[in-house]
């Protein structure tokens, strides 16, 4: 799914990297702890569903290699993680929805959940 | 739906207050930040989180919400599953992902009535 | 324009070839023609010159001046072998753009022909235009080919000889300052990337070196992480004069955590960092004194 897809289904905006929303997604992850994502992304084409906007949230996923953050419940980060994301080329994208409508209508969609995918 | 039709669709382990599964479910709630499903969670919404610690009761007895789903094979420790009995807080676990458990309810139908949550 | 940018275009014209910046689909007319068609060419090309094309060979170029001529004495039923200015300044496809130029400042046209070495045909055509596009788009392409090379990877460890390699990084971290935490991890990553180490080395770094560079910031006044990197290991140091750990056994359970309540609404401090670090090192090691701090090193295997 690329990230066209995911900001019609979630009827997101784009906050930055509006040239890389050709970008496929292949997994979703719905968590707004950093460790646990540090700890469990393995897959580069995953999309990270969070209410965080902490510059904490850019820094984990440049650890990992996340190209695309949704901030859920139409939660908009400062400017200097927007900054901190355009630097890294990572697509940001903020939603009205909360995160269990947001995780609901992408999985409906077709998007995997991380273990799913290696299994 | 009641509890109990979750526990077994979803496969969850059942932890604590095993005999309230009767329990019926409006709606849902994702969140790992305790303040935020504080402010934002509604009565009666099943609760899923990473978060083990055992604040989360607390926060699921002030909120009313009919349950916690703690995914991605964690457990809480023996002090917060007390805590949750006496609290008549539904605790359960699963290994798989916040998203796909959420996905899964989302395709049961929970959460699709009150998309302006 | 700066002296560097205008001694750069200079250089460019010398390397670049006619044929790479012609206009290969040339617009001609037949010796046969009339000017009225002539003037319908320019007119639907946009273009204020043509070249008469017979068998391939060019025999003379004919110009809105040439068309404008024939209305004014009443010669626009003519055919185009009788108007056309027949000495034809041409250059041939391979010679350097410097050339064109040249030629454009000697002779005020607008347009040259351009023709094939060997066949003499005519295979293109060249006008100010062209030469300005094509040398842009190879100032354009240098440049980004030199920005790509300064951010190009290099690999310390094939590049410098010696007998033994070691670079060492060493990253101050301030304590309590979590609108920053995680930078110097950023910065370790981009460090590691230029030196060329293998990315899934990196990521197994980056993810300890930030759990380690959060625990300085949440639990410390703030310490120093080193970072020593060798050809076949990399081994990350991190000392804190912080309360240091009463219980490291416990500590290294999954999900036990000291962590104010503030530092778990920030998505950190789950009681996942110490066995985050140790999943993905291939040796840890912790000493702590309470009230005095903690040393703790790990090591990840390249």
């Amino acid at each position: 799914m690329n990230i066209h897809k995911v900001k019609q289904i979630l009827n997101a905006v784009v906050i930055c990297g509006e040239e890389l929303l050709d970008m496929d997604v292949k997994m979703g992850c719905g968590c707004d702890l950093m460790s646990h994502v540090l700890a469990h992304i393995e897959h580069k084409s995953t999309l990270l569903l969070t209410g965080l906007t902490t510059p904490q949230v850019i820094y984990t996923s440049d650890a990992v290699d996340i190209k695309a953050v949704c901030f859920v419940r139409g939660k908009r980060p400062d400017d200097d993680v927007v900054k901190l994301a355009n630097e890294r080329g990572i697509v940001l994208l903020s939603t009205q929805l909360p995160l269990f409508e947001s995780c609901g209508k992408l999985y409906k969609e077709g998007l995997m959940g991380i273990s799913e995918h290696n299994g | 739906m009641r509890l109990l039709e979750i526990v077994n669709k979803l496969n969850l382990t059942v932890l604590s207050g095993s005999d309230l599964l009767d329990r019926e479910v409006i709606g849902g709630y994702v969140s790992d930040m305790l303040s935020d499903v504080l402010a934002n969670s509604k009565k009666g919404n099943i609760w899923i989180t990473l978060q083990t610690h055992v604040n989360i009761i607390s926060v699921a007895s002030i909120k009313e919400l009919s349950g916690i789903i703690i995914v991605n094979g964690r457990k809480p420790d023996d002090d917060s599953l007390k805590k949750a009995e006496d609290e008549k807080i539904i605790v359960m676990c699963t290994d798989e992902r916040a998203f796909q458990i959420v996905g899964k309810l989302y395709e049961l139908g929970i959460g699709k009535n009150d998309e302006n949550v | 324009m700066d002296k560097i940018t205008s001694s750069k275009i200079q250089e460019l014209a010398y390397e670049c070839k006619v044929e790479e910046a012609m206009t290969k689909d040339v617009v001609t007319v037949a010796p046969s023609d009339t000017m009225v068609d002539v003037w319908m060419k320019l007119r639907d090309k946009r273009i204020s010159g043509l070249p008469v094309v017979s068998e391939g060979n060019i025999i003379g170029i004919i110009s809105v001046e040439d068309f404008i001529k024939c209305i004014i004495f009443g010669k626009k039923e003519e055919q185009v072998k009788d108007n056309l200015t027949a000495h034809v300044e041409f250059i041939y496809s391979d010679e350097q753009l410097i050339h064109v130029i040249k030629k454009f400042e000697k002779y005020r046209f607008g347009r040259f022909p351009v023709k094939d070495r060997d066949t003499k045909k005519l295979i293109g055509i060249i006008t100010k235009g062209d030469v300005i596009r094509c040398l842009l788009k190879r100032f354009e392409k240098e440049y980004l080919e030199e920005e790509a090379q300064k951010n190009k990877m290099c690999n310390i460890f094939k590049d410098i000889r010696s007998d033994k390699t070691t670079v060492i990084l060493k990253y101050n971290i301030k304590g309590k300052e979590f609108k920053k935490a995680g930078e110097k991890s950023s910065f370790l990553k981009s460090a590691l990337l230029r030196m060329g180490i293998a990315t899934e080395i990196i990521r197994r770094i980056v993810i300890a070196s930030m759990e380690t560079e959060m625990n300085i910031i949440i639990f410390t006044d703030g310490g120093e992480i080193t970072v020593f990197v060798e050809e076949d290991k990399i081994k990350v140091n991190a000392v804190d004069n912080g309360p240091g750990i009463p219980d490291i056994e416990k500590a290294m359970e999954p999900g036990y955590s000291t962590a104010p309540d503030w530092v778990r609404e920030m998505g950190f401090g789950a009681g996942m960092g110490l066995p985050n670090i140790k999943n993905y090192t291939d040796e840890m090691k912790i000493n702590s004194r309470v009230g005095e701090g903690t040393n703790l090193e790990f090591i990840v295997n390249i």
